[in-house]
């Protein structure tokens, strides 16, 4: 083959892959981003100040079974219900302002009046709001709760039917209902949180009439009591002021009662946190003990919400006494310990950043890759190494941060898996070009990890929980979780290496890029074979290890869970080519073929088993699993185009 | 002058013997038996998602098991294929003699000599765990005592002679004298130490007993007190089904045998009368008895504050044997070894209703000769893979070339 042609086939690889890098990079903008619309605007909005803000988003929230900053609360529950984590927004003069996670649950809490305005509700399917009586904009637009208010009643009649059918039966129309009416549901719960401190309790009549102070109200609890059991016992029970007073408290409270446990427990021994409601109610019904320190917080809370009429300054220090207040008796409990820590990681955001930093590091290794062996060549492909270094790094310090965090190995749930191998298949990939020199793995390691960290983020969208979550009692065994799934997932990771470059191989050889080239199709063979050989290893050492902490926890050392089988089917796959190679079976476009196959072996145990609702590692989600037969028929189309060329290689 | 043809050169003839042994220890048949192994793995995989795990092993992986049809998702994949037991048992032959026989003692494949020497290992321990591992459970309240664990398959019959309110003598007829009994197949069992004969027969595997109805149909089932026994479909989880079958009790008396429903799921035994002598039949899954009893002093279970995730189960118990008492800890992850059995906690329930309800431990017990082996095993492997993957790096470091780098 002429120079010339194999230029021109470089050329069209090199813009086949940057097509490919482009769409990933529009995909993830696209789905991180809400979809486009004229900027909302909201009168008399005004941005929250950056004290208000560091302020708020460090402040301790008991959530999901751990203490965790409310910037990650915050992050988690817009995830969940807008679809990002940065809104956009415009106020009287027009200007675009964007909400971080911190502002935007700031005004939901604190400003209803602009919160409501928001257009905090992401909708993809505007039949969802078609069926619920409202006038959608177009397919995909994002809404505010004041714009969805006319459909809630039809939303919430819809989405109790449809709560009742199996989600396996139900069609995608009655899921994107039932998880509008669930976003709704949780935004309202926000909403209502600090309710009672703007109303109080209305005593008197008239169109103005008297506003206790809730945490008043609180105060007179015992009285109140009394009076409601003298009014009971003389017969005149739901007449008297008392009674009025009780279920006027007990309506504002039941607006606080779900989410948002901000409160540290007084007693040592009790582990869970309190929020306004919970609070309120306690000292009303007279449960708590010591009425005091909960009439205190409540007090403080209705004085930052008071403050906030005055000024950004005063809410600022209302506010911050209320948080440190709080921090401090966390920090005297013995939790809470790493919410700066967590609040920053929240900031640096680390997996974004390392995404444009191997982005930006994948461009230049095709430019490398095009400009061969020259100077120009040597410089990009320092550059190259720089670039997926930087994002390297950034990926490895944020694993350690949410090993601090989490005070626990590296990998616990599917989300740790993503990043770990994510920055475990970059590190391998520069391990194997110190070794090689060849460039191929250099180019493919930012390749990899702009891939693998896109793979995250999209996972994150499609299950926005937050995944630095305790661990179940099984998993809670930081020397288990250190060397088995440590060792398992590492084996993931080299397999899926092997199979790319086997990639990069049958690409080159069958679309004739490498110039016939002997030594580098040596090099990439043998990086092959010992990424095969690493995989074995890993994979089995894993397996094992695995094997016997399942003896030590369940009983068995095998127990034919899909997860167990499908670490053992990567064994075995990796045993088949070993065997089959040795015996002289397969030769070297054989070894790429099947190295290839190892891609679909260790996504089937990655992912796969996890769709198959059976099995101690079920982790019970259902969508998502076209992608993996799109990955499979990729994987098989690409092995059928190797048969193919190496057929035709064979003919001449 | 004619030249004479050189005579042809002549292979030297191999024998059957030598050719056979060839290839059981080569290089194909230990690929196409791992390749096997992998399909049977993969399928049984995917049917254990219709068919349960303990059919599907037993389908695939059981020694009696030579041949296997697979069904995926209720349709069946016309691949016959052989049955992964024997599959093992050829590899485990196939690895011997190929690391035994053939394998070349040279340094360089020391490493991979022993790894195969692990896997040897790690297969025995599972043919031995699969023979001879007990497995049950125990199902203790707080404050209780018990010495004996219940197994989660086999189920038998137990006759015993009644005597002052309390059962004083007996009589186990095992599971693999019922089993078999499907269709119109029967079996006679004499109790040695009870005046009874019994003939079995209609053994199903999930039955219910189910009220004699005009408007059912229960063609061809035994009827008995106006009950037959309704055949169902397997559950998914093996352990939930509730099996049946037919006994016809001959107390020796000269009197005309009586015919009875035994059912797992019946609430209440069968009660037989001899005379003055009183006997009760049950079909229940089998009792294990301990060498010990085991008191569980105190059960926590904790959770994460504001969730259903466990946090933590903890069982703090007295192992009590002749007299002797030995506090121990079980909880996840740390497991309870002595006398050959160990104990595991496997999950909690809560016993009654209301403020007398009390925690109850369930603790897993199995016995398992074989216990440590792939842990063993394990050791020998990594050991053997380690030594030769350093030393392949080495050479390909040594060996590798530094011109022309470029792509």
């Amino acid at each position: 083959m002429s120079d010339s042609s194999s230029n021109t086939g470089r050329k069209l690889a090199a813009a086949l892959v940057l097509a490919g890098l482009a769409a990933v990079f529009y995909n993830l903008v696209s789905v991180t981003r809400p979809p486009p619309g004229e900027l909302r605007t909201i009168k008399d909005y005004s941005p929250w100040s950056a004290a208000s803000i560091a302020v708020a988003e460090s402040l301790p929230v008991q959530d999901g079974g751990r203490v965790k900053p409310l910037a990650t609360y915050a992050g988690f529950n817009m995830l969940a219900i807008f679809g990002s984590r940065s809104m956009t927004v415009a106020g009287n003069d027009g200007k675009a302002q964007t909400l971080n996670p911190t502002a935007w649950l700031l005004d939901t809490l604190f400003r209803p009046q602009f919160a409501i305005q928001h257009p905090t509700f992401r909708v993809d399917n505007s039949a969802v709001l078609e069926a619920v009586g409202v006038k959608p904009r177009g397919k995909r637009d994002r809404y505010s709760y004041a714009e969805l208010e006319p459909g809630l009643e039809k939303l919430i009649e819809l989405a109790d039917g449809y709560e009742s059918i199996d989600p396996k039966h139900r069609d995608a129309l009655q899921q994107q209902i039932l998880d509008l009416a669930y976003n709704v549901r949780d935004f309202q719960s926000l909403l209502g949180q600090f309710a009672f401190a703007r109303s109080g309790v209305a005593i008197g009549s008239g169109d103005e009439p008297q506003r206790l102070n809730v945490s008043t109200v609180m105060d007179k609890a015992p009285r109140i009591r009394d009076d409601l059991a003298a009014a009971r016992r003389d017969g005149k029970a739901g007449r008297g002021p008392a009674e009025y007073l009780y279920q006027e408290t007990t309506q504002v409270a039941g607006l606080a009662m779900r989410g948002m446990n901000i409160f540290p427990p007084a007693e040592a021994s009790d582990r869970s946190w309190q929020n306004s409601g919970q609070r309120i109610m306690g000292v009303l019904n007279g449960v708590t003990h010591s009425p005091g320190p909960a009439i205190q917080d409540i007090m403080a809370l209705e004085q930052s919400v008071h403050a906030l009429d005055t000024g950004d300054a005063a809410f600022v220090k209302e506010f911050t006494s209320l948080c440190n207040d709080l921090a401090q008796r966390a920090a005297a409990r013995g939790e809470g310990r790493h919410l700066a820590l967590e609040a920053s990681y929240n900031r640096a955001d680390w997996f974004f950043n390392a995404f444009l930093l191997f982005f930006v590091g994948a461009l230049c290794a095709v430019a490398m890759w095009m400009l061969g062996t020259g100077r120009s060549g040597r410089i990009l492909a320092g550059i190259t190494l720089g670039w997926t270094l930087s994002g390297l790094v950034l990926c490895v310090i944020a694993i350690v941060e949410r090993c601090l965090i989490m005070q626990r190995a590296p990998v616990g749930n599917l989300y740790d898996t993503i990043i770990f191998i994510s920055a475990a298949c970059v590190l391998l990939a520069l391990i194997i070009e110190g070794i090689t020199r060849r460039r191929f793995a250099l180019g493919l390691a930012p390749i990899l990890g702009t891939l693998l960290v896109f793979l995250s983020r999209r996972y994150e969208m499609g299950d926005p929980k937050d995944h630095l979550d305790p661990l179940v009692a099984v998993l809670a065994s930081n020397f288990w979780l250190t060397i088995h799934v440590i060792t398992i997932t590492l084996g993931y990771a080299a397999g899926l290496l092997c199979a790319l470059l086997s990639t990069l191989y049958i690409l080159m050889r069958g679309l004739r890029l490498d110039r016939a080239d002997g030594e580098l199709r040596r090099a990439l063979t043998l990086a092959v074979y010992g990424m095969v050989c690493l995989t074995l290893f890993l994979s089995l050492v894993g397996t094992v290890l695995g094997g016997i902490w399942a003896n030590d926890s369940w009983g068995r050392f095998w127990g034919w869970d899909p997860k167990e089988n499908g670490a053992l089917l990567i064994v075995i796959w990796t045993l088949v080519i070993l065997h089959a190679r040795l015996g002289g079976f397969i030769k070297e476009w054989g070894l790429h073929l099947a190295s290839v196959f190892t891609a679909c072996v260790v996504v089937f145990s990655w992912w796969h088993v996890n769709f198959l609702g059976v099995g101690l590692h079920n982790y019970g989600f259902t969508s998502g699993k076209d992608v993996l037969w799109t990955f499979y028929q990729a994987m098989l189309g690409l092995m059928l185009f190797g048969g193919t060329a190496k057929w035709l290689e064979s003919r001449k | 002058m004619e030249q004479a043809n050189p005579p042809a050169a002549t292979k030297p003839r191999i024998s059957l013997a030598a050719r056979l042994l060839a290839w059981l220890s080569g290089l194909g048949l230990a690929t196409v038996l791992l390749l096997l192994i992998g399909l049977l793995t993969w399928l049984a995989t995917l049917e254990q998602i219709d068919s349960g795990l303990y059919h599907t092993l037993r389908k695939y992986f059981d020694w009696r098991a030579w041949y296997i049809i697979p069904e995926i998702g209720g349709t069946t994949v016309l691949l016959p294929l052989p049955g992964g037991y024997w599959v093992c048992a050829l590899l485990a032959l196939n690895l011997t003699l190929g690391g035994l026989l053939r394998w070349r003692r040279d340094w360089q494949r020391v490493g991979v000599f022993i790894a195969h020497m692990g896997i040897i290992y790690l297969l025995v321990a599972g043919a031995v765990a699969h023979h001879f591992s007990q497995r049950g459970h125990m199902r203790i309240a707080d404050g209780a005592t018990s010495n004996t664990a219940e197994d989660y398959f086999e189920h038998v019959v137990e006759v015993a002679e009644i005597k002052d309110g309390k059962p004083d003598v007996i009589q186990v007829i095992g599971g693999q004298y019922l089993t078999d009994l499907t269709g119109s197949a029967s079996r006679s069992v004499s109790l040695s130490k009870m005046p009874i004969k019994l003939e079995f027969s209609g053994w199903l595997r999930n039955a219910e007993p189910t009220p004699v109805d005009e408007n059912t149909s229960h063609a061809g089932a035994t009827a008995c007190d106006g009950y037959y026994l309704m055949p169902k479909p397997d559950k998914v989880e093996a352990e939930a089904n509730t099996p049946g079958c037919v006994v016809q009790v001959d107390l020796g008396e000269g009197g005309k045998p009586e015919t009875f429903l035994l059912s797992s799921a019946a609430l209440e035994p069968v009660t037989l009368r001899h005379g003055e002598r009183i006997f009760t039949m049950v079909l229940r899954k089998r009792l294990w008895l301990m060498p010990f009893a085991v008191r569980l002093d105190k059960f926590t279970a904790d959770f994460h504050p504001g969730t259903m995730k466990p946090s933590k189960f903890v069982s703090e118990i007295t192992r009590i044997e002749d007299g002797r008492q030995a506090k121990a800890v079980i909880q996840m992850n740390e497991p309870m070894r002595y006398a050959n059995l160990t104990f595991y906690q496997a999950s909690y329930d809560q016993l009654g209703q209301g403020p007398t309800a009390k925690m109850a431990s369930v603790l897993e017990v199995v016995s398992n000769p074989a216990d440590k082996w792939p842990q063993y095993s394990l050791y020998v492997v990594a050991f053997g893979l380690l030594v030769h993957f350093v030393a392949k790096l080495a050479g390909f470091i040594l060996a590798r070339s530094r011109h022309n780098p470029h792509v």
